[in-house]
């Protein structure tokens, strides 16, 4: 039975889940999207104990509300918009912390890695500190747009799934990731200097 | 259009490829069995609570109760308003009473001049003087405390207001939070016998004078 499980879609597993409320289909949706939602919310928030917080919220959501996902829709789309909604809450909950907190405001908000924005472009070039470079830059480009760039350009999803998942219209999408390319790119410009 | 897109992703080529080269970040080890532990605890935090909703009844509430307080403001406050208003008319008709007086005593003035002679003439000032003095000792007479508007301690401490209603006190209460016109004590003083007798010599000698003053005019004629 198990091995059969494995086998499916993953919209024949939610409805596996849903009508017969079968654990094992859970669980094989929990293990093929914790890694890819990690990687999403990490991108989005930038702190990983934030988002794995995030992805078991995500997860827990899933198991509470499996009957709110309609089978019209993707699985993938449906998880992804659980996931990129929790991230945005966490975000503006983190958001008005800072603006509360009195004794390390500035501190919390302005990232660590600023100073290294302004590396000799050699060493920038140096695999782990670019990565890390390019990582705090997705973190300043606004929401609205890192939020589109990160789905398309990292996870590697297409237009419609993008449009499903933010409820965009995919005319919207595409000028919002263009919009933060360019955002990132100015960001990055030190690196991509042409 | 299609082109435009992917012109627009040439340029940022370089950048595509560096974002799908990040490390994929992994979700812990211990991930799904934390995920286990906390749906057979139940714990699931703030993830099933939902944003409350806007509730017309928490807002129609109190913003009913502010409402009619301040409905219930307006009612009550023109009353307080028109115990002053009172007190207002009653300074005014004072103040026209004593305007009235003064007009009166300056047409007698100069009619007094008039038919007066010069040398006389200090003598009607005199009078005049003496007429003004008249009216100033008439404030104490129109005095603006109004027994139902004011608290006679002397009545209070002995306990003789008891007929005094509540609604007057309160009106007196009530007045007390607005500023009085009046700045002082009217102190009511009997006049003292002696001083009494000399503006009564005083009054004599002028109107004796004033027979004199008629009686040479009649012989000069």
């Amino acid at each position: 039975m198990n091995k059969l499980l494995t086998e499916f879609s993953d919209e024949e597993l939610i409805k596996e889940y849903q009508d017969n409320n079968t654990p094992e289909a859970y669980d094989i949706l929990v293990k093929r999207y914790k890694d890819p939602l990690m990687n999403f919310v990490y991108r989005f928030v930038g702190d990983r104990d934030i988002c794995t917080d995030v992805v078991q919220d995500t997860m827990i959501k899933f198991y509470l509300n499996k009957d709110s996902y309609r089978s019209f829709a993707k699985f993938s789309t449906w998880i992804y918009t659980i996931a990129g909604n929790l991230a945005k809450n966490e975000l503006k909950r983190r958001r008005r912390r800072i603006i509360f907190s009195i004794d390390n405001g500035d501190d919390e908000r302005s990232p660590q890695i600023e100073d290294k924005m302004f590396l000799a472009p050699d060493k920038a070039a140096d695999g782990e500190i670019r990565n890390e470079i390019i990582q705090n830059a997705l973190l300043k480009v606004k929401p609205v747009y890192r939020e589109v760039v990160i789905l398309r350009d990292i996870q590697d999803l297409s237009y419609e799934e993008i449009s499903e998942i933010t409820g965009l219209a995919i005319g919207t999408v595409k000028s919002r990731i263009n919009r933060g390319r360019a955002q990132l790119q100015k960001l990055l410009k030190h690196i991509y200097r042409e | 259009m299609k082109k435009i897109y992917n012109e627009e992703e040439n340029k940022f080529s370089k950048m595509l490829k560096d974002l799908k080269d990040l490390p994929k970040i992994k979700a812990p080890d211990n991930f799904e069995y934390n995920l286990s532990t906390r749906i057979q605890n139940k714990n699931f935090g703030t993830v099933n609570e939902r944003e409350p909703q806007f509730n017309w009844i928490k807002f129609l509430a109190p913003s009913a109760a502010v409402v009619s307080v301040i409905i219930l403001f307006f009612i009550f406050l023109p009353s307080s308003q028109e115990n002053n208003n009172q007190l207002l008319q009653q300074t005014k008709l004072q103040n026209d009473q004593s305007a009235v007086n003064n007009s009166l005593s300056e047409k007698n003035k100069l009619n007094s001049q008039q038919s007066v002679p010069s040398d006389t003439k200090l003598q009607s000032n005199s009078t005049s003087l003496l007429g003004s003095n008249n009216t100033t000792a008439r404030p104490r007479a129109l005095s603006p405390l109004n027994d139902s508007r004011s608290i006679k301690l002397d009545d209070y401490i002995s306990g003789s207001n008891k007929n005094q209603s509540n609604t007057n006190r309160g009106n007196i209460v009530n007045n007390g939070e607005e500023p009085s016109p009046y700045d002082g004590f009217v102190v009511s003083e009997k006049p003292d016998k002696k001083t009494l007798d000399r503006y009564r010599a005083v009054v004599d000698s002028i109107k004796k004078a004033q027979l004199k003053a008629d009686s040479l005019k009649k012989v000069q004629k």
